[in-house]
């Protein structure tokens, strides 16, 4: 464009000075004219001719400056109804014009982005205050030194307090979280997050939470968020899903049963006294008659006992409440055990137990009180539906997979094949026989859940008129060694009938 | 049972409200050797642990005035009971909730559902914890 502005600004400089030179030559030498007139006219010509020139070297030159000008102004918003430069009528530098128009609109484009951008982020949080203030469910958010640094309004009505009392505070402070283990709790969580975690997700079932001035706890689910040093600060998200309604609900179902059994219990207990103080008092001194009603009465009082069992059981199963706590037993000393304790019952019924039990069975990983329950209710089952027949076998031995099998086996009624299928749902019983012979349909469902629980199966095999094979599963002790070997308290039985610290179990 | 077992001399304190039950452990363990006191109120049963005379304590988690977890929770408190000696084992036929169950496995030597074992059998089920 220098190039451009030089070379025309030259010619015209050029031009003038011809113009000039060949008036002077022509006024002098062809019209002979006097010097003065030539003089006077030559400069009038000189001076309009300049003048001229000079207007339109500017206007040649200055073009593109208005060019970008109006482009600029195109731009501006204060300016918007300028129009923009039509760039192709440009006479000088219309590369450098157009592209510095372009640099223009892209700068402009660019602040308005910006601009644009601005307002986006500020909608967002506007956004997100929106969404945490009016999310119906109470939500915290908290930053690395646990201070509360936003909450819903949910929150706020959820702990009764004002925004002043939970903001800047510290977590625990207004919310006193108790979790269903000790071992997992969100304060643990939090310390593992902040140790060993860069973002995490959690989430607790019936956490209770306490609140000021509140006597009863709230029930609540718990999800939890961690980012390790979120820019924002937000480091901790929680929010609480509160189930009081349905837990609490639950919980009196399950209380009802506990005072039911607890009341049963006691007169149970009595009972089974003072039988055993007769039975010791009158041994070898009543008739055989007065024995074996002895015997019966001995043997009804055990068989309520572990009825009541069953239905806290089976409440804590469908509850989701029971708790396996396994360890290192030898079966054949367990299952010994139990049969000793069956053989009365069985003989009352008339009916015997025969027990084979494999030589050389690994340990086996069990809650010794739940499988004693499994093992009963299938002789107690075996006991009922034997018929006329007398014997009941109980086997144990390895399958070939190396797990310990069990057995037992009768040879009565045997069971329907239409509804062997459903034969371990609860209340499943078979219809033909359940107005002849006593039962809940408890006992199968019961056992497949302990079973299931020891990590084992259960299973039936049966023919109408020839008896029942009842089968499971244990799995030996050294499978499950790596895993009990993470826990802690391998002494203590939880849901045992009754354990020694420190010491082997109470044998029933 | 004789007197010569190895029990002897050995004293229980059986905190139990229900009276069936209490005589009926108290005249199973007295037989086995033990010389028992039964008491059936948890204040009155805190006030005779406190005196540190016995070797085994059984606690009913029911009783009256103060419950058995309370009492536990006073017996093993050093500033309320410096020292105390004997086990306390808990006798109860309440299913506990976690958390009372906790607190139990915690703080207690034993545990026993009544409903499950006849007054001999808790006769052997001491037996086994002086062992």
């Amino acid at each position: 464009m220098r190039r451009q502005a030089i070379t025309t600004t030259m010619v015209v400089v050029f031009m003038i000075q011809a113009l000039i030179i060949g008036g002077w030559w022509l006024g002098r030498e062809v019209y002979d004219v006097s010097p003065w007139l030539i003089l006077i006219v030559t400069c009038v010509t000189a001076t309009i001719t300049t003048t001229v020139a000079a207007f339109s070297i500017t206007d040649y030159i200055l073009e593109p400056m208005r060019y970008v000008w109006q482009a600029i102004l195109h731009v501006t918003p204060e300016h918007s109804g300028t129009a923009a430069p039509n760039l192709e009528n440009a006479k000088l530098g219309r590369e450098l014009i157009t592209s510095m128009a372009m640099q223009v609109y892209q700068f402009a484009s660019l602040e308005t982005a910006g601009a644009r951008e601005d307002a986006e982020h500020r909608n967002a949080i506007i956004q997100a205050t929106t969404i945490v203030s009016h999310l119906p469910l109470p939500l915290f958010v908290f930053n690395k030194e646990q201070l509360v640094t936003n909450v819903s309004n949910s929150a706020l009505s959820f702990c009764k307090l004002t925004s002043a009392e939970l903001l800047g505070k510290p977590l625990f402070e207004s919310l006193n979280l108790s979790f269903p283990s000790h071992k997992e709790t969100l304060e643990t969580w939090i310390h593992d997050c902040q140790n060993s975690r860069i973002t995490d997700t959690s989430y607790w079932r019936q956490v209770h939470a306490q609140l000021k001035d509140d006597n009863e706890p709230r029930q609540v689910d718990l999800a939890a968020y961690y980012n390790k040093d979120n820019p924002s600060g937000t480091e901790f998200i929680i929010t609480l899903f509160d189930r009081s309604e349905e837990y609490n609900k639950e919980d009196q179902q399950l209380d009802f049963i506990s005072i039911a059994v607890h009341e049963l219990r006691t007169p149970l207990t009595v009972l089974r006294g003072y039988i055993e103080v007769f039975e010791e008092e009158f041994r070898g001194k009543l008739s055989p008659e007065l024995t074996d009603f002895m015997r019966k009465m001995q043997s009804s009082a055990k068989t309520l006992t572990s009825f009541v069992n069953n239905i806290l059981n089976v409440a804590r199963i469908d509850q989701n409440q029971l708790v396996l706590r396994l360890e290192e037993e030898s079966w054949p000393d367990i299952l010994n055990h139990i049969i000793d304790d069956m053989r009365l019952h069985a003989l009352v019924r008339g009916k015997t137990i025969e027990c084979k039990i494999d030589d050389n069975l690994p340990n086996i990983a069990a809650d010794r009180v739940s499988i004693y329950e499994v093992v009963s209710n299938l002789i107690d089952n075996a006991i009922k539906y034997s018929g006329d027949t007398k014997e009941i076998v109980v086997h144990a031995g390895l399958t070939q997979d190396g797990f310990i099998e069990t057995t037992v086996q009768d040879f009565g009624v045997g069971i329907p094949a239409a509804i062997l299928p459903n034969l371990f749902e609860k209340f499943s019983r078979s219809h033909r026989t359940s107005t002849q012979i006593g039962g809940t349909g408890l006992g199968l469902y019961l056992s497949k859940a302990l079973v299931s629980a020891h990590g084992g199966n259960i299973w039936v095999r049966s023919k109408e008129g020839e008896g029942s094979v009842f089968g499971f599963t244990l799995q030996p002790y050294s499978q499950l060694a790596a895993e009990l070997k993470k826990g802690n308290n391998q002494d203590i039985v939880r849901q045992a009938h009754g354990w020694i610290k420190n010491h082997s179990l109470y044998r029933r | 049972m004789d007197n010569s077992s190895p029990t002897s001399n050995k004293k229980i304190l059986c905190i139990e409200d229900e009276h069936f039950i209490g005589e009926l452990y108290a005249r199973a363990l007295t037989r086995a050797g033990y010389d028992v006191n039964i008491v059936i109120d948890g204040i009155e049963g805190l006030k005779e642990a406190q005196t540190d005379v016995y070797d085994i304590i059984l606690l009913d988690i029911m009783v009256p005035n103060m419950t058995g977890i309370e009492v536990l929770k006073r017996l093993r408190d050093p500033t309320q009971t410096p020292n105390l000696r004997a086990k306390i084992i808990i006798t109860t036929n309440l299913e506990q909730s976690e958390e009372g169950r906790a607190a139990i496995e915690v703080q207690a030597d034993g545990y026993v559902v009544k409903a499950e074992i006849t007054p001999k059998q808790l006769v052997e089920f001491l037996n086994q914890l002086n062992a």
